[in-house]
């Protein structure tokens, strides 16, 4: 399933019609899941999903759960929610904040501390306010930029592959 | 040329080569197939390996679409220089890295292809998943493996091998070439050895051995082969020399035969044989001996020619004697053959004879017919042991071939001695056949005369005896007839005298031979004495009689008239003089007739012999016939003929020995008297009738039958004639039947239907002691044939003499 988006969504990128920065990056919130290793206690057992939360007001337009729909990464499956509320991020392993957001994101960057959940974000200054990876548009491609430090912090691991790929910047 | 052709050196190179060459070959093939093999294994394992690195490497770039990234990773080949092209395909297929950066994006496939690993012309291409963990694929990694250094590789390798294989090519032919003469030079020198003596057929030739390998062993063999075959054709030179010597031994035995066949008499066959024994076998001495079985005695009896000289130095020429000893010649003359290689020291008489005259070798061969020995072949040589058993059969063989031709040559002499002695008795059978014949026909002659004659004979005798009344005038022309017709009876009897066989004993009487001879002599002087006188002729008489004197049995006349005739022809062969000599001599001879087991008995020969001109053997043959004649018409040519006629008839041999110019000499050599005998004398009743009889006349001829009886009854018989055979039988059966029987019959020989024969066995059957008389102008001839019938006691001959008929009659009568 993942793959037919990705073909459904990359693919067309040419030939039909170019993906949205939204799409490319709902792509990009599934494949972090391959990318990040969560310490030991984050998942109820063996086959307990990976949860994509989506904080605030959801800009994929569906996409995301069209990225997720049916994958399952190392076992597990990979499910989305949308949440209005902070209090409703626990259980989360992927927290996007979206824009929507902006006000609140120093005390929800608080209130995420010491959280095992890998934060991302499009919001300028997210890195720099304890964000772990913001996505970032730079000539027509959306581009990552990670604070490792932020994530070890958290206990997550992300994949030395990940981090390469990350574009050089604040953010 | 095809390998088989090719010479065995060059073959066992190509062999060598093809061998090793095929060996180096597959093992450098093998080499560079498991090098490639190898090769591509590891070009496999290092593009999996490198194939696996990049991808792993790749997956967060495709993931987060950083194509910069992802050409960095790829830089990295660069390190790799076979690795020519590399792509990275994201998920939907489109083409998001490549490398190297600056190629083309047309340099590289426009999709990926399925994934793996495969191999084309020179490259290798590899398509391989990119994925993060076991997820999902993120995209598609090409990578294109250059193969141009394997196959660099490949070439090297080849080249190398390739420089081996023909070094190693350059040892195996230096050192096959070394190593092949220990297997082409044995075979290459037998094949010389071979090929010498097929072509120059030179024997001696042997093949050097070289080893002791099989071709050792071949070698061995084949000069094992050459001494068999040397044996072999020097045995059969010696067989062909030896076939040729007995065919040229054949050949000489053939022409001697054929030579020994061409001759009759044994001088000429015993000549040539030994000519050629001393030529053509040869022998320094060859001679023929004759063998005389009762004497043990060899008589030498052919020569050669080169012999001569030593036969008359060893004092062995023809007809000297060889006693036969115990030695060689004995067992020869046995049969056998014999050799003595050596009488060098012989000690026997005859081989050391030999030995003396430088002979050595010595072989005497049998001459053999019909299982006897009659003679033997000496051949002798002066080199001892010279003679081969070839020789020596050959000496048998011709003797075998010179001892029949001997044996033939005698029975041919003997066959000429027979063929002469048949001719002669041949000529003297057809003689007395033709004697015999004219007999006859002279007795026929004399038949037909005397038939005729008999009734005036008869009548003319009776006229003259009983007719008293008769005028002198009649009783001198009766007597004048009675007188010619005596006549003509005689010259009747004297044409048969030559062949009247004897007329029974009673017709000899003893005769003192000294007496009559005397007695003719004198009567015959005028004629052998006195009449060649006139001529000037003289003839000689010389008489010469045995003593004392002997006696014959026999008819005086004849012999008188016999030795008249034979001084009559003695006189008449000497018309210029001569000698004439009369001779009486005895002789122990075998009686004329008499059986060859017969002792011979004392016999007198009478011989009258001439100087005079001789015969002829013409003349001698037919001297004897009746009617042959040289004295032309003073001759009547019956003298002889009556000569041999009494000699016939006294069972005396006739004997005449002439040649012209030689004179002849006749002789007659009677049976002796027997002296002891006593002469019976006969008492005849001559001219004096008998008793008066009945008698019975059968005869077909009514004038003989009225002649004789009338003469019968001037005798005072009562004849009965009766005319014919069966009226014979007759009248003398109803006369027999009346009481009247006949006392005698005169019946005639020849009758047509029943003849006298028939009358007289009738006649003796109803009475047995009624005399029969045949009355027959055939008289002598029957009596000549022993043929005088049974049933007849008297045969009287026509014309019957009224003498002659009165004795018998008289006889008989008295008989009955």
């Amino acid at each position: 399933m993942a793959l037919f988006i990705a073909v459904g969504l990359l693919g067309g990128r040419g030939a039909v019609a170019a993906p949205t920065a939204q799409q490319v990056e709902a792509v990009f919130l599934f494949y972090f899941s391959q990318f990040v290793d969560w310490p030991p206690g984050s998942f109820a057992d063996q086959s307990s999903p990976i949860v994509i939360g989506v904080l605030g007001d959801d800009p994929f337009d569906g996409s995301l759960d069209q990225a997720v729909a049916g994958e399952h990464v190392n076992g597990r499956p990979v499910v989305v929610r949308r949440l209005k509320s902070l209090a409703e991020t626990n259980g989360c392993h992927i927290l996007y904040i979206s824009s929507s957001e902006a006000a609140q994101l120093t005390q929800i960057m608080s209130a995420l501390k010491g959280r095992k959940v890998l934060t991302v974000s499009d919001l300028g200054g997210f890195v720099r306010s304890g964000g772990m990876i913001r996505f970032v548009l730079i000539d027509q491609h959306v581009r990552l930029v990670i604070n490792p430090q932020a994530a070890q912090a958290a206990g997550l691991k992300l994949s030395s592959k990940l981090l390469r790929a990350a574009a050089p910047g604040e953010g | 040329m095809p390998l088989r052709n090719l010479p065995i050196r060059r073959k066992l190179m190509v062999m060598l080569l093809v061998t090793s060459g095929a060996v180096l070959g597959l093992t450098c093939a093998a080499f560079i197939a498991y090098q490639y093999q190898g090769y591509r294994a590891a070009a496999r394992h290092t593009v999996e390996t490198l194939g696996e690195v990049i991808a792993s490497n790749s997956t967060a770039a495709v993931a987060f679409d950083n194509a910069s990234d992802e050409t960095d990773v790829l830089a990295a080949l660069h390190a790799e220089g076979r690795v020519t092209l590399a792509a990275v395909y994201d998920s939907s297929g489109a083409l998001f890295a490549h490398y190297p950066a600056n190629a083309p994006a047309t340099a590289f496939p426009p999709h990926p292809a399925s994934d793996g690993l495969r191999f084309d012309a020179a490259t290798l291409i590899y398509y391989l998943p990119i994925r993060q963990g076991g997820n999902d694929r993120l995209g598609t990694l090409y990578l294109r493996w250059n193969l141009a250094s394997l196959h660099r590789e490949i070439d090297l390798y080849t080249l190398i091998a390739a420089g081996m294989m023909l070094f190693a090519m350059l040892i195996a032919y230096v050192l096959g070439r070394s190593l092949q003469q220990q297997i082409s030079r044995p075979i290459q020198t037998l094949g010389r050895a071979a090929v010498a003596v097929s072509e120059k057929r030179d024997y001696s030739v042997r093949a050097p051995k070289l080893g002791n390998d099989e071709l050792g062993v071949l070698t061995d063999a084949f000069n094992h082969m050459l001494d068999q075959l040397t044996a072999d054709i020097t045995e059969r030179q010696a067989f062909g020399t030896r076939l040729q010597r007995q065919l040229s031994r054949l050949d000489l035995l053939h022409r001697i035969t054929r030579g020994v066949g061409e001759r009759q008499d044994l001088g000429s066959i015993f000549q040539f044989v030994i000519r050629h024994l001393e030529d053509d076998v040869p022998v320094d001495f060859g001679c023929i001996c004759l063998y005389d079985p009762h004497e043990e005695i060899l008589t030498v009896t052919s020569v050669g020619p080169r012999s001569r000289e030593t036969a008359l130095e060893l004092a062995l020429t023809e007809s000297a004697r060889v006693p036969v000893d115990r030695n060689g010649l004995s067992r020869c003359v046995r049969g056998e053959l014999v050799y003595e290689p050596d009488i060098g020291g012989s000690e026997f008489q005859f081989p050391s004879t030999l030995a003396k005259g430088g002979l050595r070798a010595l072989v005497v061969a049998p001459l053999r017919a019909e299982s006897r020995v009659f003679g033997v072949l000496v051949a002798a040589r002066r080199e001892p042991q010279s003679f081969s058993s070839g020789d020596c059969e050959f000496l048998r063989q011709l003797s075998e071939h010179v001892a029949l031709a001997a044996h033939q040559a005698q029975l041919y002499d003997a066959l000429q001695h027979a063929y002469e002695d048949l001719r002669q008795s041949q000529e003297t059978v057809v003689q007395q056949e033709r004697l015999r014949a004219l007999g006859q026909m002279a007795s026929g002659v004399a038949h037909d005369i005397n038939n005729a004659i008999s009734p005036i004979a008869l009548y003319t005798e009776s006229l003259l005896e009983r007719e008293a009344t008769l005028s002198e005038r009649a009783r001198s022309y009766l007597t004048t007839i009675q007188t010619a017709i005596h006549d003509v009876a005689r010259t009747v009897s004297r044409m048969r005298e030559f062949y009247r066989p004897q007329e029974g004993h009673a017709a000899l009487a003893k005769i003192e031979l000294d007496r009559v001879i005397g007695g003719v002599l004198e009567l015959t002087q005028a004629r052998w004495r006195d009449l060649p006188q006139e001529r000037g002729a003289v003839i000689e008489l010389r008489t010469d009689f045995v003593r004392p004197p002997v006696a014959i049995m026999g008819a005086e006349n004849e012999i008188r008239d016999a030795l008249t005739n034979l001084i009559f022809n003695a006189a008449d062969a000497m018309p210029d003089g001569g000698t004439l000599t009369v001779r009486t001599k005895t002789v122990m001879r075998q009686l004329k007739g008499a059986g060859a087991d017969e002792a011979p008995v004392e016999m007198v020969c009478l011989e009258v012999s001439d100087t005079g001109v001789g015969m002829d053997p013409e003349t001698r043959r037919r001297c004897l016939e009746p009617f042959f004649t040289t004295k032309g018409e003073r001759g009547t040519g019956m003298g002889l003929a009556m000569v041999y006629g009494m000699a016939q008839r006294h069972r005396a041999e006739l004997e005449i020995d002439s040649a012209p110019g030689e004179g002849t000499t006749v002789r007659v050599v009677f049976p002796a008297a027997p002296t002891a005998a006593e002469e019976t004398v006969r008492q005849i009743a001559l001219g004096l009738p008998g008793r008066p009889m009945r008698i019975l006349i059968v005869d077909d001829d009514p004038i003989i039958i009225e002649s004789l009886r009338e003469t019968l009854r001037g005798d005072a018989h009562r004849v009965t004639a009766a005319e014919g055979g069966q009226a014979g039988i007759g009248a003398f059966e109803a006369a027999l039947a009346k009481g009247e029987a006949f006392e005698l019959v005169i019946t005639d020989l020849g009758m047509p239907h029943v003849d006298g024969r028939r009358v007289a066995a009738a006649i003796k059957a109803v009475s047995p002691d009624t005399p029969v008389i045949l009355l027959t102008g055939w008289g002598q001839r029957l009596m000549a044939d022993n043929q005088v019938p049974p049933h007849v006691d008297r045969v009287l001959n026509k014309p019957p003499r009224l003498k002659e008929l009165r004795a018998a009659l008289a006889e008989l009568g008295r008989q009955a």
